[in-house]
């Protein structure tokens, strides 16, 4: 299961399980992100190259208006699978504390 | 223990439980699990990727020895596919240089420690072992 919707600061939670079934949810919600925003991974559990493609997509999207996402609480699986990837070069990640 | 999955994304929640029990029982820890079941998923969802013409259903074998976990997915009726060849994937690529896929099997083979394909009369076999003892890549 998977949930993504605002917190009380603008910010957005991530819950669950990004994973391949869940991509479709994900992209909805993310499409209609239009500035910068920090996405809160405090309770997102699980992410595989699926989710990165979502979150690739969107930074390219903003990107292009001058915006980016911030990722913040990212747990230590989650931080090894942006390392894997190089995303930690292309995202403003901070690990959860 | 060997189950078969229905060949589509709806599987992977019921993926996830049938090796999350397993797991649980013989007490592997989160830092073991977390890779297996991403190893598996993006195994499994390339199976649903690149046979899209096969309607069979893919056979999944989780075996736990000691600290080490095993995974064998197999499926039949498709056309080779070696995940163990090297993936031209560059990691270092900036933001505007980077394109979404490919990232699934350079995962794979950089958070298993073993990985076999086997490729035989059109049954296709992959099989991948993560033992205890991962450490984290932060820096």
């Amino acid at each position: 299961m998977f949930e993504i919707d605002y917190g009380d600061d603008g910010e957005v939670m991530c819950s669950g399980r990004l994973d391949a079934s869940q991509c479709a949810k994900a992209q909805s919600f993310m499409d209609e992100i239009a500035d910068t925003r920090t996405l809160d991974f405090s309770r997102l559990e699980y992410i595989s190259s699926a989710g990165l493609g979502i979150l690739l997509k969107t930074q390219k999207r903003l990107a292009e208006s001058g915006s980016a996402l911030r990722i913040t609480n990212v747990n230590n699986h989650i931080y090894d699978v942006f390392r894997y990837s190089g995303f930690n070069a292309i995202f403003d990640i901070k690990a959860k504390e | 223990m060997l189950r078969h999955f229905a060949r589509n994304y709806d599987s992977l929640a019921a993926i996830y439980e049938f090796a999350e029990t397993i797991l649980a029982d013989h007490e592997i820890g989160e830092a073991v699990r977390f890779p297996v079941h991403l190893a598996m998923e993006e195994l499994f969802t390339n199976m649903v990727k690149y046979s899209p013409d096969s309607d069979g259903e893919i056979g999944v074998d989780v075996v736990v020895d000691g600290g080490a976990v095993t995974v064998t997915l197999t499926e039949d009726d498709v056309d080779e596919f070696d995940v163990t060849r090297p993936r031209d994937v560059d990691t270092s690529a900036s933001l505007a240089e980077r394109t979404p896929g490919g990232l699934g099997i350079h995962l794979l083979q950089n958070i298993v420690d073993k990985l076999e394909y086997e490729y035989q009369n059109r049954r296709s076999r992959v099989i991948f072992t993560k033992e205890s003892g991962y450490q984290h890549v932060r820096d």
